[in-house]
């Protein structure tokens, strides 16, 4: 290639990677940056006014019983949320292994949950768990026990929600695990089932094994997705009852957006942050071995 | 008795899967079976299955209150997000797979967009509020569509950029010889290789647009600008809320999406099978 052909080659590419690389810079780096700036600094939301306060707002954060109570909601939240979830996933990929007649249409209906937006499910969930017009307190009513406050009693209202992300995502852990299934050769099956093997034992000693890598994979997606659990308190309780259901994410955005304390808020994200890397490389780490 | 016993085990197999099928449409149901009732019927203590008075009056305040402007401005948004995304996504990823900037920017790049799809977005809320402030962006939909790039352009390239890895090189190079300019390979040759690919990817960024909250939230003021999940969840949040206008919304917000989903499983199945590999 000729000198000149080789510069206008190269600067091709510069040219077509250039917008996505400093639009994601634009829209993460700098933000990011910003927080973890801030995180030392009082900031005086009316006169603008920043002094560097050091760890203060870590200090101030980590005694603070609102933060804790956030850090614990959504960690009960995450574990609850995603191990249910990846549960309920595996046993409708078993119940739909194989072949019958409207296997499609049943995979078609059991998607609707993760297609529609959180906000419209959150309408109907709260419906459901209306104290007095709701479904659900209607049957307890009709078999005769006490009607319950779904999303207004404290020790109760943190499940609540556990229960709507659940019906939202298992679908989504169904899909993945049900291409996991859908790649392990039939005659590992034929194989197993010559020599005898029941159903539940192939289940166990074949099918599972050579899941574990899909089940971590979907496992490590759904704690990292419900660990910034927003939407959904926000729509449902607003964080209370008592601030039983608040989390982490709320609690960055009521600091934020509420009163205004950018120090404050940024120290809670770095933590969170920090959180999220962890539980990243933890999965990462035993999906990397799971691989050689 | 062999056969007795299948057939117990086939019904016991449909009674699961039909009440599970039926969990997941029940709230779909109720959603239309609400939106159909009138005011005195939908708070009646004791819900009733079907309508007893059906009527579309719901709907027509919902039309009056103005959604067609909320649901105008959430295709508006979402389509364009997607376009954007997939645009650059599409060049960017392209340039990751067949060239090799310094510093292995490459690896880094892709491990960076990997962590911002994992990151809590609330994370960056506050202070991107402050520079979209600063430039305008804020309460205006050209705001919202750079907002979303958040979710919906990692996501696009890491699966385009599966789909181009995956693409064999003899195409290309084939053509470079008989005298294309890259950019002449990349339109006419690479992209209609990798098109169902690409499809398939705008689908899942645009669903993705569509059902967004936080920044259309935060980032949008003006009851005019609003998207559809903020205009529910602001019908959620009254406090003597009107049920039935809100299904009646909810269901108007769902049904591009339902009526799609066939198509959307297809590409998601696809789309997942793909990317496991």
């Amino acid at each position: 290639m000729k000198n000149k052909d080789r510069i206008s080659y190269n600067s091709f590419f510069y040219i077509i990677f250039a917008p996505a690389l400093l639009l994601v810079l634009f829209l993460t780096a700098y933000p990011l940056g910003t927080v973890l700036h801030d995180s030392f600094f009082r900031y005086d939301f009316i006169t603008g006014a920043k002094d560097y306060i050091g760890f203060q707002n870590y200090i101030r954060i980590a005694g603070d019983e609102l933060f804790q109570r956030s850090f614990r909601n959504t960690l009960v939240f995450t574990f609850f949320a995603s191990v249910l979830e990846v549960f309920f996933g595996v046993l409708l990929a078993f119940l739909l292994y194989g072949s019958f007649k409207g296997k499609k249409a049943a995979s078609l209906i059991i998607i609707f949950p993760m297609i529609i937006s959180t906000m419209v499910i959150c309408a109907v969930w709260q419906i459901f768990y209306h104290y007095e017009i709701g479904l659900f307190n209607y049957v307890l009513r009709n078999i005769g026990m006490q009607p319950v406050g779904w999303l207004t009693d404290q020790r109760i209202a943190l499940y609540s929600i556990i229960l709507v992300d659940i019906w939202q995502w298992t679908p989504f852990t169904f899909l993945i695990i049900q291409a996991g299934m859908s790649s392990i050769p039939y005659e590992l099956f034929e194989a197993a089932r010559i020599d005898g093997a029941k159903k539940t034992q192939i289940a166990r000693t074949i099918t599972l094994p050579i899941l574990s890598t899909q089940i971590l994979l979907v496992l490590m997606l759904r704690t990292l997705d419900t660990f910034r659990l927003f939407d959904k308190v926000y729509a449902l309780t607003g964080g209370g009852p008592a601030n039983s259901t608040q989390t982490l994410s709320f609690y960055i955005y009521r600091e934020g957006f509420s009163f205004f304390n950018f120090g404050r808020a940024s120290a809670a994200s770095v933590i969170t942050l920090f959180f999220v890397a962890f539980l990243a490389m933890f999965y990462l780490r035993r999906l990397l071995k799971e691989d050689d | 008795m062999h056969q007795f016993r299948l057939i117990i085990k086939r019904m016991l197999f449909w009674m699961i899967l039909l009440s599970f099928l039926g969990l997941i449409l029940i709230p779909i149901y109720w959603m239309l079976n609400t939106s159909l009732k009138n005011p005195r019927e939908v708070i009646s203590s004791v819900p009733t299955f079907f309508p007893h008075d059906p009527t579309l009056e719901n709907y027509g305040k919902v039309f009056q209150a103005g959604i067609w402007r909320n649901f105008f401005n959430t295709v508006m948004v979402s389509f364009s997000a997607t376009l954007i995304s997939i645009l650059l996504a599409f060049l960017a990823s392209y340039a990751l797979v067949r060239y090799r900037f310094p510093f292995s920017i490459n690896k880094l790049f892709l491990i960076w967009v990997l962590a911002v799809r994992i990151l809590p977005p609330i994370v960056l809320a506050v202070p991107l509020f402050n520079i979209f402030n600063a430039v305008g962006l804020i309460n205006s939909l050209s705001g919202l569509v750079v907002a979303f790039q958040i979710y919906t352009l990692p996501y696009s390239i890491w699966i385009i950029y599966g789909f181009l890895k995956a693409l064999p090189i003899e195409f290309e190079e084939a053509a470079t010889l008989d005298g294309a300019s890259p950019l002449r390979v990349l339109v006419s040759v690479v992209a209609p290789l990798v098109r169902t690919g690409v499809i398939a990817t705008s689908i899942f960024a645009l669903i993705l647009a569509w059902n967004e909250f936080m920044f259309a939230l935060l980032f949008v003021r003006t009851p005019r600008l609003l998207t559809l999940p903020v205009v529910i969840s602001r019908y959620i949040g009254e406090y003597s809320t009107q049920w039935g206008e809100l299904m009646a919304i909810g269901l108007l917000a769902s049904l591009p999406i339902l009526l799609f989903s066939n198509f959307v499983y297809r590409q998601l199945t696809e789309g997942f099978s793909m990317s496991l590999k």
